[in-house]
């Protein structure tokens, strides 16, 4: 990718700290980082380093103890509960390690779900281009049960995308998954940005995930650690190794993958 | 434990949760993982615990309650007996008075009372008073009452009346009251085959009031008062009354001693002078015996009659705790299966999941006996301020079995309900450790449990038609024990099912609310996630709401039923008659100041006169007739469809009547009298009066001028029925003529309150089920939030705002309420109406009736409950952080 568009999220000087007094943990020290519109970005880096943190404050999941968080013009770091809620229906999609389905609704229920939520009216060709897309046409009807575990992972991309939100933050999508179905998956993130103009963000810890995306960021200790633009596995690889030697044995991170 | 893998006896709380493990006893394992379990359950135990907390109560309540009406009525029972020192009694009624004066007789004998009440009714202007007399007896120890004014009766027309009769009655000390009283002749007649009678008739004295007498001890207080008149006086009128061949016979002589000390020598002594009686106790030996002869009838019935109700509670309670159990048990699963991993074996887990319940049944049976206590002994305090008139103790007196009982049936109650989750648990396989758990679900209903609930459900159905069958054709004793049978019988059937149809049944009430937005779609749906669990809920709330509803459509039937009866047996509310004849032997005429009143008296709907007459047919029959207008007649009468046809040269011939004198079959009838003839054409009728009727015209064609003598009214619907009468009994004694007043609606009114007020204590007492039921609601809606913690976390990530979470769980709440109440209404619909057909079938046709106000106010309870039951959950459930849902595990 060579054209730089304008950032749709940026941190800066971003902060998070739990606990007081001694048994301070900071889990976040001082992010400053921009995800470029239209683009597959992975946030990469070893347990404890605080990218999950990172990921929560950018998607307004979790408050920030310092720092400022903004989603194309808005600051949303300081909005509050009600604001952030509707920010998180209307403009963020999320894909989760659990796929975090609801058993009891069909894919297709589940899929426009959150336009529901909104009291909205399902754009159906929009739904038809992206049951096209992440290849579940015939699967519509059936529930979550019935469905394989890449399967329920692309009906969870599916929701994640039905509301067009500005950016998708993904949780270790292929956590869950064999290799198989976790490389099908990430081909569909990745024909999402690519085909579907979307722009995803997605937290992992395996470099071959990793290499899916345009650009890698590295953390580690709640620091941003390394930035790789076009990664393949054996840069991604080479990448978290460095940070490895760099920052031998950390533990302290109370944020686990 | 099975040592084969880790060491048994160390910690499997500990390496498998971070519940710290009780100190010390590493010697019962089970009792270990049991507590750590419960504290770390405790919220969820303690609303199951409020379950058997309420019901244990109502038992302690009951019995309670059964304590002080026992010893209640044993200090009633012995104020009759008032300080006699000894009781001669016989157990069949057949000490005579030469028994009483060889008593009397006894050295050491002060005085001796017979026991012996009379009944006779007073009456005064309009009113009436039924009233029990007893004897002014010789030693004023013999007789709980004292004179409060006057003096005692000595003459043969004195009487003393309780203080409360004289004042209904507008009496004071010095006035006069005519007594009503049967004489027998002293001769027999003599009939042609050779058989003897007696004929007796009534008698009306008046009788001076010496003095007003009060019941301190209030031993009288629930039999409406004792009046009293001379020993002489009331020996004179059983007399009378049994006629010469018979000589009145007692239960019991009532002795006084002049020695109270010397007691033994006088039993002794009055053993021997009267060797038929049964025993000789003392007064308090008697009270018992009579106390216990009594508890063996109504006492039970009233304890087995509120325990049932207590029963129904405990089933309930005994749902929400089986419903808690199952759900703990499903959660736990993954750490029972570790347990199973590190060599658990499945007893241990059995037992451990029973003695959690036996340890959460003590506490809250505990609870609910110290609860109950307090209830009644609240009760008690505030009893006074009301003015009961029965003397109640002042704090209550545990024993033995109010504690114990309770505490047994709560422990065996939660024990029960444990054991299907006992059994799930101890069936948990180790491997279910390894696997991820997301969603436990419990194992789905088996095809046993469809079978015997539908031949359950089929057979109580065909029992309970059967019964109604049986009340319609006049069988109603089988009918109403094959109605309760059946019904009891199908609502098991119904219960057991209740899982296979309950949560298809929420889902179509779900769809319904579900197009009204997408979080009650979402509520709609989550009734459906476990069917089990929703279908246990609901059950628990549709088996108190059914027979609440069971018992308001059953009276309402009822109601309907015994009016239209009592509207075709008594078809005149009210009837004002006089007293005296005139010459030709008819009643004198009614007088116009009498009329003027019943006039005057508000909440009657009509007022007639009418003249009653016995006319004669050509054949020489006699008919009693009354004369009436048409006009006057259909607008006094309750059914004034019976009139149909009546008008001038018509006679109007109820059935009865024309069966009674020999009238069936005739078009017309020919009345003679002193005037002439008139012949009438006969319109037959179903009134169900004992008199013809005709126009006040034709009867002057036989008769000269019969002036009116009667008045017949109709109270005014919705009317204060007691009110309506005592004012016209008011209006009628102002004018001091001999006027009676007689009429059903008094007794219509005493049907319609005892129903109502049996109702009242029935549905109240079928409440704490409803209660207990809506907790089990909160209770599950609980659970359902701490199980879906993550899912509603990912909701909230994606779009829901808190609002809408908060609705998705008051509309489940509802659903579920809403469901367990429509349900339990229509079911209690059906049962209500079967039951009064089964048991009044045979009086007449019993119309299927929806109280509807009665139906509007549950379903509104259930719903509101439901949607109270949710708040406290959707707190939690609020306070849920989107970021959970990103949490692994």
């Amino acid at each position: 990718m060579s054209t730089q568009t304008a950032p749709v999220v940026r941190a800066r000087s971003l902060s998070k700290t739990y606990g007081r007094g001694e048994a301070v943990v900071r889990a976040l020290d001082g992010v400053d980082v921009d995800f470029e519109q239209g683009r597959f970005t992975a946030i990469m880096g070893p347990s404890g380093s605080g990218k999950s943190t990172l990921m929560h404050l950018l998607a307004g999941l979790d408050s920030a103890s310092g720092g400022q968080v903004f989603l194309g013009e808005t600051e949303i770091t300081g909005l509050g509960d009600k604001a952030l809620t509707r920010l998180r229906r209307d403009r963020v999609g999320f894909v989760f390690q659990q796929f975090n389905l609801l058993p009891m609704f069909t894919a297709e229920q589940n899929i426009t779900l959150p336009v529901e939520l909104a009291g909205g009216k399902v754009d159906r060709a929009w739904l038809g281009t992206l049951v096209e897309t992440l290849g579940l046409g015939g699967r519509l009807t059936h529930r979550p049960g019935e469905l394989s575990g890449g399967q329920q992972q692309r009906v969870a991309i599916a929701r994640a995308l039905i509301a067009q939100p500005e950016v998708v933050f993904a949780d270790e999508p292929t956590g869950n998954l064999d290799s198989r179905s976790g490389a099908e998956v990430l081909s569909f993130l990745r024909r999402s940005v690519r085909e579907l103009g979307r722009t995803i963000i997605m937290v992992t810890h395996d470099p071959s995930a990793a290499a899916y995306a345009d650009r890698v960021v590295l953390i580690a200790d709640g620091k941003i650690a390394g930035d790789i633009s076009d990664p393949t596995p054996e840069s991604a690889m080479a990448g978290l190794d460095a940070l490895r030697t760099l920052e031998p044995a950390v533990t302290t991170g109370r944020t686990g993958a | 434990m099975t040592a084969t893998t880790t060491p048994p006896t160390t910690t499997p709380v500990v390496s498998t949760d971070s519940t710290p493990a009780l100190g010390g006893g590493s010697r019962y394992p089970t009792a270990r993982l049991t507590l750590g379990q419960m504290r770390r359950s405790t919220g969820r135990l303690a609303a199951a615990g409020i379950a058997i907390l309420i019901s244990t109560a109502f038992v302690t309540v009951t019995l309670l309650v059964g304590n002080i009406v026992t010893s209640t009525t044993y200090d009633q029972v012995s104020a009759r007996y008032a300080d006699a020192d000894l009781v001669v009694s016989h157990s069949s009624w057949e000490l005579t008075p030469e028994d009483a004066e060889a008593a009397g007789a006894v050295d050491g004998v002060a005085a001796v009372q017979a026991q012996q009440t009379y009944f006779t009714e007073l009456s005064r202007g309009g009113k009436v008073v039924y009233q029990s007399i007893a004897a002014h007896p010789a030693d004023e120890r013999l007789s709980p009452l004292r004179l409060a004014e006057g003096d005692w009766p000595q003459g043969q027309t004195d009487i003393a009346l309780p203080t409360d009769v004289a004042e209904r009655l507008g009496l004071g000390v010095g006035d006069t009251v005519n007594a009503n009283r049967w004489i027998v002749d002293p001769e027999p007649e003599v009939q042609e085959d050779g058989s003897t009678w007696y004929d007796n008739q009534e008698v009306t004295e008046k009788l001076t009031v010496t003095g007003l007498v009060e019941d301190p001890y209030q031993a009288y207080a629930l039999t409406g008062g004792m009046a009293v008149v001379s020993a002489a006086t009331l020996d004179q009128w059983v007399a009378d009354d049994s006629g010469p061949d018979s000589s009145p016979t007692y239960d019991a002589l009532l002795v006084a001693l002049d020695d109270p000390a010397a007691l033994e020598e006088a039993r002794q002594a009055l053993a021997e002078a009267v060797p038929s009686a049964t025993d000789v106790l003392t007064t308090q030996e008697y009270a018992e015996q009579v106390v216990a002869e009594m508890s063996g009838g109504q006492n039970i019935v009233f304890l087995v009659f509120v325990l049932a109700f207590a029963g129904v509670a405990l089933v309930v309670a005994g749902l929400v705790i089986a419903n808690t159990f199952q759900v703990l048990v499903a959660q736990r699963s993954r750490m029972l299966a570790l347990l199973r991993c590190i060599g658990a074996d499945t007893g241990q887990l059995y037992r451990s999941v029973l003695l959690e319940a036996a340890i959460l049944g003590l506490i809250a049976s505990v609870a609910g006996v110290v609860l109950g206590a307090l209830l009644v002994q609240a009760g008690l305090l505030v009893a006074p301020s009301f003015d009961l008139g029965v003397p109640l103790p002042g704090t209550i007196s545990l024993n033995a079995a109010v504690v114990l009982v309770p505490l047994a049936v709560g422990v065996l109650v939660t024990l029960v309900a444990a054991v299907t989750p006992a059994r799930a648990a101890s069936r948990v396989a180790p491997l279910a450790a390894l696997r991820p758990s997301d969603a436990p679900t419990l194992r789905g209903a088996g095809k046993v449990r469809a079978v015997l609930a539908t031949l359950l459900t089929v057979g109580g159905v065909a029992l309970l038609v059967g019964g109604m069958a049986m009340g319609r054709t006049g069988q109603a004793d089988l009918g109403i024990l094959a109605a309760v049978l059946g019904g009891s019988v199908s609502l098991v059937g119904v219960i057991v099912g209740a899982v296979f149809w309950l949560p298809r049944v929420a889902g179509a009430f779900g769809r319904l609310v579900g197009t009204s937005g997408p979080a009650a779609r979402l509520a709609a749906a989550n009734t459906q996630r476990n069917p089990r669990r929703t279908a246990a809920t609901a059950t628990a709330l549709l088996i108190g709401v059914t027979l609440v509803s069971m018992m308001t459509t059953g009276a309402a039937s009822a109601r309907v039923t015994l009016d239209q009866e009592l509207d075709a047996q008594y078809p005149v509310d009210l009837q004002v008659g006089t007293t005296s004849s005139d010459d030709e032997g008819n009643p004198s005429a009614m007088p116009g100041d009498v009329t003027d009143a019943v006039r005057g008296v508000g909440d009657l709907r009509a007022v007639a006169e009418v003249t009653t007459y016995v006319a004669e047919t050509t054949d020489e029959e006699v008919v009693p007739v009354v004369a009436a207008t048409p006009e006057a007649l259909t607008s006094v009468l309750n059914t004034p469809e019976g009139a149909e046809g009546f008008g001038p040269g018509t006679l109007l011939v109820p059935a009865g009547v024309a069966k009674n004198y020999g009238l069936e079959g005739r078009d017309t009838i020919t009345l003679s009298g002193p005037a002439g003839e008139v012949t009438l054409d006969v319109v037959p009728s179903d009134l169900r009066t004992h008199d013809a009727f005709l126009t006040p015209l034709d009867l002057a064609a036989i008769t000269p001028a019969v002036a009116p003598n009667a008045l017949w009214a109709g109270v005014a619907d919705g009317a204060d029925v007691a009110a309506t009468v005592a004012a016209l009994q008011d209006a009628v004694s102002a004018t001091e003529e001999a006027v009676e007043i007689s009429g059903a609606v008094v007794e219509r009114e005493a049907y319609q309150q005892v129903i109502d007020v049996i109702l009242g204590i029935v549905v109240g007492l079928l409440a704490v089920a409803v209660v207990i039921a809506l907790i089990g609601v909160a209770n599950t809606l609980s659970l359902s939030v701490i199980e879906r913690t993550r899912e509603n976390a990912m909701l909230r990530a994606i779009g829901l705002t808190t609002g809408q979470l908060r609705g998705t769980l008051a509309v489940e709440g509802m659903l579920i309420a809403g469901v367990g109440a429509v349900l339990g209404i229509v079911l209690g619909l059906v049962y209500g109406w079967a039951g009064a057909t089964a048991a009044l079938g045979n009086v007449g046709t019993v119309p299927f009736v929806v109280p509807w106000a009665e139906v509007g106010v549950m379903l509104a309870v259930a719903l509101v409950a439901g949607l109270v039951a949710s708040v406290v959950p959707a707190r939690a459930a609020v306070r849920t952080r989107p970021v959970a849902a990103l949490a692994a595990e």
